[in-house]
């Protein structure tokens, strides 16, 4: 009877150390703030996106080094850094300085967070979120990729723009950063070469702030939340000045009000159009092709995903009409029946590859989106080339335009072909991923995402193969995940690629390359 | 002695009546019956599972897009008496999952393999019965490679777990029985086939591993041996209780770390047939329903299988004494 106890101990022993081995899952990407590869000291010459020039928002000239208004200054710094607690190294260690890699983050969650189709009512109809009424039910907004490709856009452009105009400045003015005049000040970041006046985390601070409580105006005190600790952990760590910080802020709302006004009037308020427009897009649809895309949800959906954001102002494209493709395949045609027959087969004998390809791309409600995992991979590559925060904005303002675009012109090609996804397509057809509720050709997966692998493949070039091989892994996904046929997912591809070209273009001639 | 001997056979018992996929409370066995030493009992049992309506977060619903889901499972377990006071038990669920509405694809597979090891502890006589005290050890996991992030049609959490349970039964000597069990199930992340999610209320997570909140279960049981003792029949309530997890938003899929609570009622038949060999057929009948819910469908499922008991070792003709 003994042995039953002590086995028993035992056993909830052993369960006890079982739970303690597994390690604290992680919520952001890990990595401890580096020295940057490059300075990137001309930076402040480069061609911003949007502004004239890096002087449209101006900064006045620091306080000389030797002034008493910055001695005080730098002594303010001296102490907020001298003993810091744990939660304070915490911070300086998460924002890392710049910030730049953790606020895309936020962005990223924030878009998750508010991925999410609205719900039925118990009458069978939808409500709709209201920019005007954000706390209404639904919640504004529905982050869905089109949403999301946009606020990553904005994110993007603006912080590489603020962050031209700071390096401008901070050459221009150059104030050596506090930690060079006076060594005393204790730091707990890299130190570098760069002058401290504006500080270019609070740029970067400001920028997201701003962007972001405009995109997501329900979470504007967590992210202010959120930009208080990022601002004190430049304080904390010993690296900006009140002033660097104060001017740096003043600067990126500065910019990202000018991002504001474009995002105001670039027609994505009109982008989710009532039920009679949505209707005639179908309608015409119809008359043109001879096929309709329906959305087959209980209760069915009055108007799919945002049918006029292929009228979205575009970043690098001169038109949508430039990259779309041709008309696909007309259902019952011979081309039709072997795409429709390759999704039966796979359907009927899904391996767990192919499974597990669909899952891991699915990037469908409560997630990021395909954008959000193209801004994951920038920032993955960001931090292992160390790059500047103003080259890493580079990158990312150059990949999220391409996005951007190849979101419009896809969403274009998908209502003005109006072509049915397999469910309809394809009688008694069962899918393992939901299908999304606007028309199926071309596939925005496989458009974003050749679009962000053909813009990363420019700026990391080593990494082009990987870049192509995942988009075209994105592209297949929607295929075993019974989304999608082939032909959507390849002229995606296609069409994808064309956006993230006219990017580089643009890229290559802002002298930043 | 015969008494007893009688209650020896009816170890298969209804431990897997309540076979559910999902819950902790699903395989584990929740009775008082031990085989003597030698007995082995093999099982094989069927299971419908149905729902209509469920819970997302507290807000019951239904869903257009999905009709009934319905849950069918083909079980096979068994119970072999390594000594006259400790058991080992087994199971082995396949399964299928559909849905009458919307255009998602149902699966099918084998689920979570389980084994338990039951001792009895402690019996003794007390008043106008017996009371007994049995420890189980239980240990669970997935069986194959099923895809857990595809609920509600995923087979299992896919998580290893290992559970404690107590149970308590006092037997009165004219064949009726209270019997009340509870359990703590210790869950291992689990693997989903994508490496980041979010979570409501705590956030973004850069990994395909989920953190599976622990569970506890209980169950109060009133039974009573009839038809000289050939025909058991069983009433209990029951319940599991998720220790954390979030719920489900409106209108969002459900994941599965989520907060899944339930309560529910089950009603079981058990009919012995012995046969002069020694050996012994029964047939198990059953149905529960759940009563509350939180992250969860309302299942009415309805059960019946067949369990053979013969002896492999010792005394192979134990149960004629």
């Amino acid at each position: 009877m003994k042995k039953i106890y002590f086995l028993v101990l035992l056993a909830f022993v052993a369960l006890a150390i079982f739970q303690a081995c597994e390690k604290d899952l992680p919520t952001n990407l890990e990595f401890t703030a580096y020295t940057y590869a490059s300075l990137d000291e001309d930076g402040g010459n480069w061609k911003p996106i949007l502004l004239d020039s890096a002087t449209v928002i101006g900064i006045p000239a620091p306080e000389a080094a030797s002034s008493a208004t910055y001695q005080t200054e730098l002594a303010d710094l001296k102490a907020a850094s001298a003993n810091l607690n744990d939660d304070q190294k915490k911070a300086v260690a998460y924002w890392s300085g710049d910030g730049l890699v953790r606020w895309n983050e936020v962005a990223r969650e924030l878009a998750a967070k508010y991925n999410l189709p609205p719900p039925p009512k118990t009458d069978g109809t939808y409500g709709a979120p209201d920019a005007a009424n954000p706390s209404n039910i639904p919640n504004f907004p529905f982050a869905h990729p089109p949403y999301a490709c946009r606020m990553f856009a904005y994110w993007g452009t603006a912080q590489f723009d603020a962050l031209i105009a700071a390096w401008h400045y901070k050459y221009e003015y150059n104030r050596p950063a506090a930690y060079k005049t006076d060594t005393s000040i204790s730091t707990h970041l890299p130190q570098n070469d760069l002058p401290g006046y504006p500080s270019d985390g609070a740029v970067v601070a400001a920028v997201s702030k701003r962007i972001l409580s405009a995109m997501f105006p329900l979470e504007k005190a967590y992210i202010e939340e959120l930009a208080t600790e990022h601002l004190n952990s430049l304080q904390w760590a010993g690296v900006s000045t009140e002033s660097d910080i104060v001017w740096g802020d003043s600067l990126g709302r500065g910019v990202a009000g000018k991002f504001l006004a474009r995002a105001g009037s670039d027609g994505m308020k009109a982008a989710q159009t009532p039920k009679p427009i949505s209707d005639s897009l179908r309608v015409a649809a119809k008359a043109k092709w001879g096929w309709q895309w329906d959305n087959l949800e209980s209760p069915a959906r009055p108007v799919g995903i945002t049918p006029f954001f292929g009228r979205v102002k575009t970043w690098c494209i001169p038109s949508v009409e430039a990259v779309r493709p041709p008309v696909p395949p007309a259902p019952g045609s011979a081309e039709f029946l072997v795409a429709a027959e390759e999704l039966k087969k796979i359907s009927s004998g899904l391996n767990e590859e192919q499974r597990k390809i669909a899952n891991f791309w699915a990037d469908g409600p409560s997630t990021y989106t395909p954008p959000g995992h193209w801004n994951r991979f920038a920032c993955d590559e960001i931090v292992s080339h160390k790059l500047s925060p103003i080259r890493a904005a580079r990158v990312l303002a150059y990949m999220n335009m391409a996005i951007m675009d190849a979101g419009i012109s896809c969403w274009d090609t998908k209502y003005y072909y109006h072509y049915a996804r397999p469910i309809q397509a394809i009688a008694g057809f069962k899918t393992i991923l939901g299908t999304p509720n606007f028309p199926a050709y071309t596939s925005g997966h496989s458009t974003f995402s050749a679009a962000g692998a053909t813009v990363l493949g420019h700026f990391f070039p080593e990494g082009t193969a990987k870049f192509d091989r995942w988009a075209k892994e994105a592209g297949e996904s929607r295929i075993y995940g019974g989304i999608h046929f082939r032909f959507d997912s390849e002229m995606g591809n296609t069409q994808g690629i064309a956006c993230g070209n006219y990017t580089i273009d643009i890229a290559k001639a802002d002298g930043g390359e | 002695m015969k008494d007893f001997s009688i209650k020896a056979l009816i170890v298969c018992g209804v431990l897997f009546m309540l076979a559910k996929p999902k819950t902790a409370i699903s395989q584990t066995p929740t009775d008082a019956i031990m085989m003597e030493k030698g007995q082995l009992c093999v099982a094989a049992i069927y299971g419908h599972d149905s729902w209509d309506k469920y819970w997302e977060g507290t807000y019951k619903r239904s869903n257009g897009n999905i009709g009934t889901l319905t849950r069918q499972s083909v079980t096979g377990m068994f119970s072999l008496g390594i000594t006259d006071r400790i058991n080992v038990l087994g199971s082995l669920p396949w399964m299928k999952t559909s849905a009458s509405a919307g255009q998602m694809q149902g699966v099918q597979g084998i689920q979570d393999w389980g084994v338990w090891l039951k001792a009895r502890a402690i019996d003794f006589k007390l008043g106008p019965g017996t009371l007994g005290f049995y420890p189980v050890l239980g240990l669970t996991g997935p069986a194959s490679n099923y895809a857990v992030d595809y609920l509600p049609f995923s087979l299992g959490l896919g998580v290893v777990e290992a559970s404690g349970r107590g149970i308590a039964i006092y037997e009165f000597d004219m064949g009726l029985y209270v019997r009340a069990n509870a359990a703590y199930h210790v869950r291992s992340n689990t693997t989903i086939e994508r490496d980041y999610y979010y979570i409501p209320g705590s956030g973004g997570v850069y990994s395909n591993k989920v953190d599976m909140p622990n569970v506890s279960s209980f169950g109060a049981t009133l039974g009573a041996l009839l038809l000289k003792n050939n025909l058991k029949v069983e009433a209990t309530y029951e319940g599991m209780n998720t220790l954390g997890g979030a719920d489900i938003r409106l209108h969002d899929m459900p994941f599965p770390s989520n907060n899944m609570d339930m309560t529910r009622a089950n009603f079981n038949l058990q009919y012995y047939i012995p046969f002069s060999n020694g050996h012994v057929l029964s047939v198990i009948a059953g149905g529960t329903h759940v009563l509350t819910g939180r992250n969860m469908g309302q299942s009415t499922a309805f059960m019946g299988g067949l369990t053979y008991q013969f002896g492999v070792f010792g005394n192979k003709n134990n149960a004629k004494q």
